[in-house]
């Protein structure tokens, strides 16, 4: 007879057995089934509600906790019915649809009819309930009316032929559906609760620490979650990102450009490089002082040396950009100027100007990135004679300038803007209505204007191309942006882990987590 | 007296002070000597590791760390010393008024001072840039506040232990003016423990700096500090730990020497305690 447990495999077995809860937290974990995923958020949740949310951070909750009618297929610009059972196009200006039935808002809110689907929309054409206009409703400003025609169906009626509205607007964050009975008991508190029927459902948030989405058991949609749990811990200094990461604190995480090469000796895990779409300018507040010259603004602009900002602050990890539309949008614009560094004849500007000891000050995100930037930005401008006075902010009081006219007492601002794959969402940020919220520079011009609203309505595609360069040709005369770079996005995952970005890289698409 | 003062070379924890003090002023001082400037980017060298042109390498500007290094010493050792000095005058001023005058002043003077004690010192310190931003002038008046209390507790309690002395008195009744009183009893009684005092509080005073620079609070670029050195230095620790190494260690040898210094200084003003200390352990 053959023994399989004698004293000395019973000993050291009960030995593992009783070590086995000092393990470290990665081995267990390792061990154990994957319940969740841990991703690194830079920025908090500041608001999500769908119209006046502040980055993507806000719009991948939404996206992962609310149903649009179409939602993107995983990590295409392509999209599939998400609510909508069916939806057609009727006319270049008209859409019907038709919900799945039985789709239940999470928390007891009920059923998803189009009498939501009416009301989520209604709030980006028409206003909130205290009248204001939604921050993001340009995103559905193509939209006339929705008539609702059944208990789940409806029309979708546009002011114009609109190419963008479902790439920006209905796929999007902005099109998520939310319970009218739900938003109107909360109230203001659909800033920070939001309710969904999506893949998941916000379970817990602790400002400034962690997040945590769970899956919806009642999702009905095609998307279903892999993880039962994301939880997203919030690192705001992308360097120590990279240090948690590589202290198995997190799974998925971006890494700065200049740290990417270390990146890809971390063990056990892959990186992701994305050329980047998004825009990092310095706005220079064309109302604020000495700044309304636009002889200052050209002088600043040709005192400043971006190709040492991409070599000392970037580690030359991305390229230089020289407006606002990368290489391959539509309306991307590849004559534009570029700006050498050139002493002389800023001095010279400022001299016409009648600009002497001129002081400014430069806000920034207390981050390793931008304070370099920052730095060298003092010294370009210290050779023609301007002195720049660094405002390093924590990203929550930086982003909440984009509300109540608290920008308005900027100078020269460094900004990342992120992007999408239409233009009119990038040029939105630069319209007149939105100084006070998002256009800091508070640039105004009525033929920009004019010409956002016109590329909103054209289709032709080439057409649409010229507007937009057309429109970058208007900022590049008001001397108001000093363009860095598009970026390139630098991602580090568990090789276990196969996470799931569109083609921007911002848009996380939490429900499409899964494992490699 | 000069007896007393080089009791500092036969006292073990004197002679460390020294030593520690001494590189760090030297260091302090070679910034001026070499005549590198500390804010001269050079991307093409950043980050790199010490060599003969960059003594203890560069940071992420590619700017001398020997010269960032020891302006930034200059100006935790020049701010420690400005700050303990007001915080004292200012605390001896107050605190002997107070001691001395009792009654209402001695009342107000005790509110303001426990009511500044009772802030955290960070609380304060955010209120205070909030309300007038961030640079050196505000963490100076901060740092006063925080420090001033102690100078001023301590000049109260012997100028009312003092003012009830039979020498005092017998002045008083000659119509000798208050002034004079404190000028010729008050404060040569009382300037050993504030010194000692003084000494003590400039390692927390560097030490308080170089924290609140670190968080952001303190010194702004392109000024250099010991704290955003630090922080500075933590961020690319990965690629290199020379701004790490070099501004930690001068830090820790800025507070070590002086704490040491202090404690021989108040062992030679102060014998008592230094034998009630011996007697205890």
């Amino acid at each position: 007879m053959i023994s399989f447990m004698n004293r000395r495999s019973f000993l050291a077995g009960g030995a593992v057995f009783a070590a086995s809860p000092l393990l470290p937290p990665f081995v267990s974990a390792a061990l154990a089934e994957r319940k969740q995923a841990v991703v690194r958020v830079d920025v908090d949740i500041a608001n999500l509600d769908p119209g006046n949310r502040i980055g993507t951070v806000d719009g991948n909750v939404i996206l992962s906790v609310c149903q649009t009618l179409a939602r993107f297929d995983a990590g295409k610009l392509t999209w599939s019915n998400d609510a909508a059972k069916e939806i057609k196009q009727i006319s270049e200006t008209e859409y019907t649809f038709e919900l799945n039935p039985g789709q239940m808002f999470t928390d007891g809110y009920g059923e998803m009819t189009a009498e939501d689907v009416k009301f989520s929309f209604d709030r980006f054409i028409n206003s909130d309930a205290k009248g204001k206009k939604l921050a993001y409703a340009e995103d559905l400003g193509a939209l006339d009316k929705v008539e609702v025609t059944g208990k789940y169906t409806g029309r979708l009626l546009l002011k114009h032929p609109s190419p963008a509205l479902w790439l920006i607007g209905l796929c999007d964050a902005s099109g998520a559906i939310l319970s009218r009975k739900a938003t109107e008991a909360l109230g203001d508190k659909i800033a920070t609760q939001i309710i969904g029927s999506g893949p998941y459902r916000l379970a817990e948030w602790r400002p400034k620490e962690q997040f945590v989405l769970e899956i919806n058991p009642d999702y009905k949609g095609a998307a279903k979650a892999h993880f039962p749990r994301i939880l997203a811990k919030f690192i705001a200094e992308p360097k120590t990102a990279l240090l948690s990461f590589q202290g198995k604190e997190l799974d998925f995480t971006a890494v700065d450009p200049s740290s990417a090469g270390e990146a890809r000796k971390v063990e056990q895990a892959k990186v992701i490089e994305i050329e980047g779409i998004d825009y990092t300018w310095i706005s220079l507040n064309v109302e604020k002082g000495a700044l309304a010259d636009p002889r200052v603004r050209q002088a600043i602009r040709l005192g400043i040396d971006i190709d040492m900002i991409i070599a000392g602050a970037y580690g030359a990890a991305v390229s230089r950009a020289k407006t606002l539309l990368a290489p391959g949008l539509i309306g991307a614009w590849p004559e534009a100027p570029l700006y050498n560094r050139d002493l002389e004849k800023a001095k010279a500007l400022l001299a016409e100007a009648g600009q002497t000891g001129l002081s400014v000050s430069f806000t920034c995100l207390n981050e390793a990135v931008p304070m370099a930037t920052a730095q060298i930005v003092q010294a370009n401008l210290a050779e023609i004679g301007v002195t720049v006075t660094i405002n390093a902010m924590d990203s929550g009081a930086y982003w909440a300038m984009g509300s109540d006219d608290k920008s308005k007492d900027l100078e020269l601002t460094l900004i990342q803007y992120l992007s999408k794959f239409d233009p009119s969402f990038q040029t939105q940020w630069f319209l007149s209505a939105q100084v006070g919220l998002w256009n800091w520079q508070r640039w105004k011009s009525a033929d920009f204007d004019r010409l956002h609203a016109e590329g909103l309505a054209t289709t032709d595609t080439v057409k649409r191309a010229q507007i937009y360069i057309d429109m970058q040709k208007l900022l590049d005369e008001s001397a108001s942006c000093v363009w860095i770079t598009h970026g390139r996005n630098f991602f580090i995952h568990a090789d276990w882990l196969k996470p799931c970005l569109l083609p921007n890289a911002m848009n996380w698409q939490y429900e499409y987590f899964g494992e490699a | 007296m000069t007896a007393r003062w080089f009791r500092i070379l036969r006292d073990r924890n004197g002679r460390l002070g020294l030593l520690f003090m001494g590189l760090v002023l030297l260091l302090a001082l070679s910034g001026l000597i070499l005549g590198a400037d500390p804010n001269r980017i050079d991307i093409p060298q950043r980050l790199a590791a010490p060599s003969f042109a960059h003594w203890l390498g560069t940071d992420n500007l590619g700017r001398d760390l020997t010269a960032r290094i020891s302006a930034g010493t200059r100006s935790a050792l020049t701010l420690a010393l400005l700050i303990v000095a007001a915080s004292a005058f200012l605390g001896a001023v107050i605190g002997t008024a107070a001691g001395l005058f009792g009654r209402w002043l001695d009342w107000v003077v005790t509110a303001i001072f426990d009511t500044l004690s009772a802030f955290p010192a960070l609380i304060l310190a955010f209120s205070l840039v909030a309300l007038y931003g961030t640079g050196r002038q505000t963490f100076v008046i901060l740092a006063i506040l925080i420090f001033m209390p102690q100078f001023g507790r301590l000049a109260r309690s012997r100028a009312q232990a003092l003012r009830h002395q039979s020498f005092v008195e017998a002045e008083r009744l000659l119509g000798v003016h208050p002034l004079v009183i404190v000028l010729r009893h008050i404060l040569p009684n009382i300037a050993g423990p504030l010194i000692v005092l003084a000494g003590m509080n400039i390692p927390v005073v560097i030490t308080f700096e170089a924290g609140l620079s670190f968080l952001g609070l303190g010194v702004q670029p392109p000024a250099s500090s010991l704290g955003t050195l630090i922080k500075d230095g933590f961020i690319y620790m990965s690629e290199s730990w020379w701004p790490t190494i070099g501004a930690a260690g001068t830090l820790a040898f800025a507070t070590l020497g002086s704490t040491l210094l202090a404690e021989t200084f108040r062992d030679i003003l102060d014998p008592k305690s230094a034998t009630d200390a011996e007697g205890r352990a």
